[in-house]
C-alpha cells in the first residue's frame, strides 16, 4: 500500500483555503461573463460535450485557478489553452475559479449494472488512496481536482500525461509518484471508475 | 501498517516520519490517518526520481505533527496591490528607513538580477516563469519574459546577458534587455547537473571573474545524498568548466561573493523534523577549497544526525559563521555595497528569511543584517526589517531575496505577495 499523501504536492502547488486568508473577494457574475468565451468547448454551464475537453462545473476554485496559472506560465502546455490563459489577468482568473466552483457538477457517466472495469478501478483507488487528496466522494478540494463525473477520456489522458511527464504542474506534481507504478490498464480502470462516480 | 512494503526501511537508516496528515487530515473528514506519522526511505534513486508529492513530510514527529509546507503557500494568483500595500503597514524598520512597493504582480518572485539598463529580472518558485520589471514613463511595468520553465528560481546578469538556472541546466540569454518582448533562444552554458527536482531549484552568484557559484541541494529532507548533490560548485559559463568547492551542504538558495575578498558566503537551510528549535539554519563562509559543512552527518554545527551521523562528530566539519536559528529559512542574501544606508551597513550581509513551515509558531519572515569580519570572526546579528508574520501566526508576506539597487536602496523580493519592495534611507 501507499503511504498517505497529504494534499498538495510538491512545491508549489497548493494553496489551501484554510491557510491563506486575505485573497480578494472574487466576483462570480464577472466570472460568468468571462466564461462565455469558454462555453464553446467546455460546454454551457461548464459541462463538456467535446472529446478530451474537461467539464469544469463543480471543480474546486483553487484547482481552476492553479491550472490557469500553469497554462499562463507555460508550465502546463496546451496549444489552445496557453494563448487563452495568457490573456487573463489575475482578477479574471480568480473570478473564473469562483464561477466554475459555483456550478453544479456534471452527472456521472452511465455505467452497466455489472461493471468489472469500475470494480477494478474502485480497488485501485482504494489501494492508491486517491481519497486522501481528492476527497471521500472524489469532489476535489483546494488545489486538487474533482474526479467524480469527469469525462472518462479526460481522466485517462490526465493520468497518461502525469505518467509520461507531459503534465507536471510546477516542479513536480504529487501525481507523478502516484501514477509511476500504474499500467495503462490500471489507468483505464481508474478513469472509468471516476467517470461513473456520482 | 502500510509503510513496510513501500519503504523497505532498513534497520539503521531511516527516515522517520512524523505526524500525520497535516492538511489532508484537516480538510478531508474521514481520511482517518491523523494518528500515523509519515515515513519515507529517502536513500534511493527511485525516491529521488519519483518523489512523493509530500516528500518534505518524510520524517514527521509527534512534536511537529500538523505542520505542512503546503499550508504556507499563497493563493494561486497571489494578492492585489491594495492588499500588499495594506500589509506593508505592518513592517518595522530602523529609524530613517522606509519601505514601499517597487512592483506588484511579480509572480512568485525569487532571485532578482539587475540589468545594465535598469531592468529588474525576477525568477519564480511556482508557475515556471521569469519576470522583468521595466520603467515606462515613471511607471513600473511587469512583463513575463520567459515561460514554460520548471523552477527558474535562480538568475544572474552579466555583460548584457541574463543567466537562468532551471533544475538541470543553466541558460544564457544574450542581449536580454533589448529583447524583453521576444527573448532570444538560450544557449545552454552548463548542464552537468542532476535531474532531481526536489531541492533542485537554484540560486546564482557571479564572482568578479565571471564564474558562478551554484549550490546543488540534496533530493530529500535527510538522506545519504547522491554524489552530485549537497555541494557548492564554481562554474565558468564561458566554457562549461566547473570545480567542486565545498561539500556537506543541505538546501542553499542564497549566497554572495564578499566584495572585500571575492570569497563565497551562503545561507543554508537546516533539516526538518528534528524539533521546533533545532537545528539552527546557518550562514557559512568558504575560506578554502574543499570544506565540508557536515550534511548529512551534523546539523546546525552542533547536532549529530540521530540516524545518519554514523560515528561522525560535528567537530570534523566547518562550523557556521553564524547560527541564524531554527526554521528561519534563510534564502537570498547580499553584501550591502551601496552608499545610501548609514556607513556601518557597508559590507554587512542582509539575509532574506522566508520563514518557517515546519514549526507550529512560525518565525523568520524578516530581513536580518550580519556584520562580520572578512575571515568570519566577530559575527553579530540585528533584525533589519520584520513584520511579515502577523498576529495569529499568519504570513503577511515572505521575503525571498534582496538586491542592492544602483542608488543604494535595497530591493526585496516576496514570493508570497508576488511583489518587489524598495527599502530606502534618508537622514
Amino acid at each position: 500500500m501507499t503511504p498517505v499523501r497529504p494534499l498538495l504536492f510538491a512545491f508549489g502547488l497548493v494553496a489551501l483555503l484554510l491557510c491563506c486568508g486575505g485573497a480578494s473577494a472574487a466576483d462570480v457574475a464577472a466570472g460568468k461573463a468571462t466564461a462565455e468565451g469558454c462555453a464553446g468547448c467546455h460546454g454551457a454551464d461548464g459541462i463538456s460535450q467535446m472529446p478530451l475537453v474537461p467539464s469544469l462545473a463543480g471543480e474546486p476554485d483553487y484547482f481552476i485557478q492553479w491550472q490557469l496559472v500553469f497554462f499562463r506560465g507555460g508550465s502546463r502546455k496546451n496549444e489552445v489553452m496557453g494563448p487563452i490563459a495568457e490573456a487573463l489577468s489575475d482578477e479574471e482568473i480568480r473570478n473564473l475559479g469562483a464561477y466554475y466552483a459555483s456550478l453544479p457538477p456534471p452527472k456521472p457517466q452511465p455505467a452497466p449494472t455489472s461493471d468489472a472495469l469500475a470494480q477494478a478501478g474502485a480497488e485501485l483507488a482504494a489501494k492508491h488512496r486517491c481519497q486522501v487528496c481528492h476527497g471521500n466522494d472524489y469532489s476535489g478540494s483546494g488545489p486538487t481536482a474533482r474526479l467524480a463525473g469527469q469525462r472518462e477520456d479526460v481522466l485517462l489522458k490526465a493520468l497518461r500525461d502525469f505518467k509520461s511527464g507531459a503534465r507536471v504542474g510546477s516542479g513536480v506534481s504529487s501525481m507523478a509518484d502516484v501514477v509511476y507504478g500504474l499500467s495503462d490498464d490500471d489507468m483505464r480502470a481508474l478513469a472509468h471508475y471516476m467517470a461513473t462516480r456520482p | 501498517m502500510s509503510l513496510g512494503a513501500k519503504l523497505k526501511i532498513g534497520p539503521a537508516m531511516i527516515v522517520a516520519a512524523t505526524a500525520a496528515v497535516g492538511v489532508a487530515g484537516m480538510l478531508l473528514a474521514g481520511a482517518a490517518q491523523a494518528d500515523k506519522l509519515i515515513r519515507y526511505d529517502a536513500n534511493s534513486k527511485n525516491f529521488w526520481l519519483h518523489p512523493p508529492g509530500d516528500w518534505y513530510m518524510g520524517g514527521e514527529t509527534e512534536e511537529l505533527k500538523g505542520t505542512d509546507f503546503a499550508k504556507t503557500l499563497p493563493p494561486p494568483t497571489g494578492f492585489t496591490r491594495a492588499e500588499v500595500e495594506a500589509r506593508l503597514k505592518n513592517i518595522k524598520l530602523p529609524p530613517g528607513f522606509k519601505i514601499e512597493i517597487y512592483a506588484s504582480g511579480v509572480r512568485s518572485a525569487r532571485e532578482m538580477a539587475l540589468g545594465d539598463k535598469g531592468t529588474l529580472f525576477a525568477g519564480s518558485f511556482t508557475g515556471g516563469i521569469v519576470s522583468a520589471v521595466v520603467d515606462e514613463g515613471g511607471k513600473k511595468v511587469v512583463k513575463t519574459i520567459l515561460k514554460g520553465l520548471r523552477m527558474p528560481t535562480g538568475l544572474a546578469f552579466r555583460d548584457g546577458a541574463l543567466y537562468v538556472a532551471d533544475i538541470d541546466k543553466i541558460y544564457k540569454y544574450a542581449n536580454a534587455e533589448d529583447n524583453l518582448d521576444h527573448m532570444p533562444a538560450p544557449t545552454v552554458v552548463y548542464d552537468d547537473m542532476p535531474p532531481y527536482t526536489t531541492h533542485g531549484w537554484k540560486y546564482l552568484a557571479f564572482d568578479k571573474n565571471g564564474w558562478l557559484y551554484v549550490a546543488f541541494g540534496p533530493p530529500c529532507n535527510i538522506c545519504l545524498p547522491p554524489t552530485s548533490t549537497a555541494q557548492v560548485r564554481h562554474i565558468n559559463p564561458a566554457n562549461g568548466l566547473a570545480e567542486l568547492v565545498a561539500i556537506g551542504i543541505r538546501n542553499s538558495v542564497g549566497g554572495d561573493v564578499d566584495p572585500r575578498t571575492d570569497q563565497y558566503w551562503f545561507s543554508e537551510n537546516g533539516r526538518d523534523w528534528l524539533g521546533s528549535d533545532i537545528p539552527s539554519d546557518k550562514l557559512n563562509h568558504i575560506a578554502r577549497m574543499g570544506e565540508d559543512f557536515g550534511f548529512p552527518y551534523c546539523h546546525g554545527g552542533d547536532i549529530p544526525d540521530p540516524d545518519l551521523a554514523m560515528g561522525h562528530k560535528c567537530s570534523e566539519f566547518t562550523p557556521p559563521v553564524f547560527k541564524l536559528g531554527a526554521h528561519m529559512a534563510p534564502l537570498g542574501m547580499k553584501f550591502y555595497t551601496g552608499d545610501q544606508f548609514p556607513a556601518d551597513y557597508k559590507d554587512s550581509i542582509i539575509i532574506a528569511e522566508h520563514g518557517s513551515w515546519n514549526r507550529h509558531q512560525y518565525q523568520g519572515g524578516r530581513l536580518v543584517r550580519i556584520t562580520v569580519d572578512p575571515d568570519g570572526k566577530n559575527a553579530k546579528q540585528e533584525v533589519f526589517a520584520s513584520g511579515w508574520i502577523g498576529p495569529n501566526n499568519k504570513y503577511l508576506g515572505r521575503p525571498s531575496d534582496v538586491l542592492v539597487a544602483k542608488d543604494g536602496s535595497l530591493l526585496v523580493a516576496d514570493d508570497y505577495n508576488s511583489a518587489i519592495y524598495r527599502i530606502s534611507y534618508s537622514k
